[in-house]
């Protein structure tokens, strides 16, 4: 006689050690197959999108930097384009390569922080600290530079609000010779193990069609095989005058789009930013980092939208402007949003210890899906 | 069949240890981590980068209470309160809540003596929210503000005209 079993609605999180912040999953499952796993967001809304209307525009850079903390140079960048695009602001071109230093820097710790969460929600510990271990070294590399280890607010509207500090090329240099090794080693450790590779291939396939309609963006959206990056795409700031290949998945463990497909995405983007890094150091012009603005900011009556490619895939903001110092409105789109979106579809018939690594492997970041 | 799993066993154990030797190699580096706070080789506060943004802190002799930090400031952290005296106007308080403080640096920016600025300082964590307010005018005192010398008088009248020219944009009507 079989045991009389009936289907069980869990509750994982808000608080949970795998959600990598306060977001919750109600799990319905019988024994450890789920049948659906419904995202519910809103736990970390903080109201920065309202934020922007009441402040000035300088006024909610540090702002931008809260609504996606891992990778604030990219938020910092997105934000200050569009207001320069509203103001017809000309940066100099110092500052731009600036930007991208700060920006390359910080998708390479937003990016190796991932990989290591990914390992550390399988149950790997040691790639976790290795990761924090390389993570630190480039905080104090951004603390030289701007002053801040995590919410730097460095980018300024019309430029940057520090010039590099003496020996600041020398020493990210120094990381990225120590940091490559790093990466073979890192590689050796954790995706060639076979261990991990029956724990993420496989697991959360997205396809090209569901990616392309569930509006993936980022890393996530490249490991399912579309070729799109708007830094080549749509390019902006100096993106065209470097070189850089743009890493899409290809199913090296059968399926194209599983976790093991985003995992290696990430660690050929960091390779790609180890090498727009170095060019970028050996480009980079003598000149101002902060250019003419305006005393007083108050753009003319209008809206813009500019995007750019964050760690997290686009990131876009949206502002109209009412003539007065404040926006009138301003909205931020986000990739993690959009990623939590494809959760419910993907997890159905999924174990439940899998539905870990998929979060894992989509890189969310809960304040980044609330703002 | 039977091939395809001691072959999965073997990969599982070759990989395995291959992770562990990576570990094991991590024993003879030289450690990264650093003692605090009393194992350091100099104090904490020392070695912190320049541009460390860690404490405000405003250096009363040249501040010309212009107000310029108070404006800029995204989230009213900062409180000064100037009064109308026999002698002229006097700051009677010049407050700045770290505790509200997220050290964005952008009170720093428009300061036109340098006054306002970042020391790093960290370590002054406190139980209360009352002790986290920096008072830089003692209570019941009376700070005379800084007048910018005559020397200076070209850039003070480059000032003066972009205080004309800031008066002249607000003046203007809403487009």
């Amino acid at each position: 006689m079989g045991i009389q079993t009936e289907e069980m609605m869990l509750n994982m999180g808000p608080q949970h050690p795998s959600t990598h912040g306060v977001i919750r999953f109600v799990v319905k499952s019988d024994g450890e197959v789920m049948t659906e796993a419904v995202p519910d967001v809103g736990y970390l809304h903080r109201s920065i999108e309202k934020i922007g209307e009441i402040c000035e525009y300088n006024g909610f850079m540090p702002y931008t930097d809260r609504a996606d903390y891992l990778s604030a140079m990219n938020a910092n960048q997105g934000y200050a384009m569009v207001v320069e695009k509203l103001l017809g602001l000309e940066i100099p071109e110092r500052a731009e390569y600036l930007r991208v230093i700060a920006a390359e820097l910080n998708r390479i710790i937003s990016h190796i922080l991932s990989l290591g969460a990914v390992a550390m929600d399988i149950g790997a510990a040691t790639p976790f600290v290795l990761a924090l271990k390389e993570r630190e070294k480039v905080n104090d590399l951004m603390e030289a530079l701007c002053g801040q280890r995590l919410t730097y607010s460095y980018v300024r509207i019309g430029g940057v609000s520090y010039d590099m500090p003496p020996g600041f090329i020398e020493r990210s240099l120094k990381f990225l010779a120590d940091f490559e090794p790093f990466m073979d080693e890192f590689e050796n450790l954790v995706p060639e193990n076979k261990i991990f590779i029956e724990r993420t291939a496989g697991v959360g396939v997205i396809t090209r069609e569901d990616a392309i309609a569930y509006n993936l963006v980022g890393p996530n959206l490249r490991a399912s095989g579309v070729d799109w990056d708007l830094r080549r795409d749509m390019t902006y700031s100096v993106y065209p005058k470097l070189q850089f290949e743009v890493p899409v998945g290809v199913g090296s463990q059968g399926v194209v789009g599983d976790s093991f497909d985003r995992f290696i995405v990430r660690i050929k983007e960091i390779k790609q930013s180890i090498s727009l890094l170095k060019q970028c150091f050996a480009q980079i012009p003598e000149g101002d980092f902060l250019g003419e603005i305006p005393r007083v900011m108050k753009p003319a009556v209008g809206e813009c939208y500019v995007r750019t490619e964050s760690s997290r895939g686009d990131m876009g903001y949206y502002l109209i402007s009412d003539g007065s110092k404040n926006a009138f409105r301003v909205r931020i789109r986000t990739g993690s949003f959009t990623s939590m979106s494809i959760i419910e579809k993907i997890s159905r018939g999924m174990m439940l210890a899998d539905l870990v690594t998929f979060i894992a492997s989509l890189d969310v970041v809960a304040p980044e899906i609330d703002r | 069949m039977s091939s395809g799993y001691f072959n999965n066993i073997k990969e599982a154990t070759v990989s395995l240890f291959n992770g562990f030797a990576i570990t094991l190699s991590n024993m003879f580096r030289k450690p990264v981590t650093l003692q605090y706070p009393d194992k350091t080789p100099r104090s904490v506060t020392d070695l912190m980068p320049e541009r460390s943004r860690s404490w405000l802190k405003v250096e009363m002799p040249i501040c010309t209470a212009c107000l310029n930090c108070e404006k800029a400031c995204p989230i009213d952290c900062i409180k000064i309160t100037t009064e109308k005296d026999p002698s002229g106007r006097v700051m009677s308080g010049f407050d700045i809540d770290m505790a509200k403080c997220m050290y964005c640096g952008l009170c720093t920016e428009p300061c036109p003596t340098g006054a306002i600025h970042f020391i790093p300082e960290f370590e002054r964590a406190s139980f209360s929210l009352d002790q986290m307010i920096s008072r830089f005018v003692p209570e019941g005192e009376k700070v005379v503000p800084y007048k910018v010398p005559k020397k200076d008088k070209d850039e003070e009248k480059n000032s003066a005209k972009e205080e004309a020219e800031d008066k002249a944009a607000e003046a203007e009507p809403d487009a």
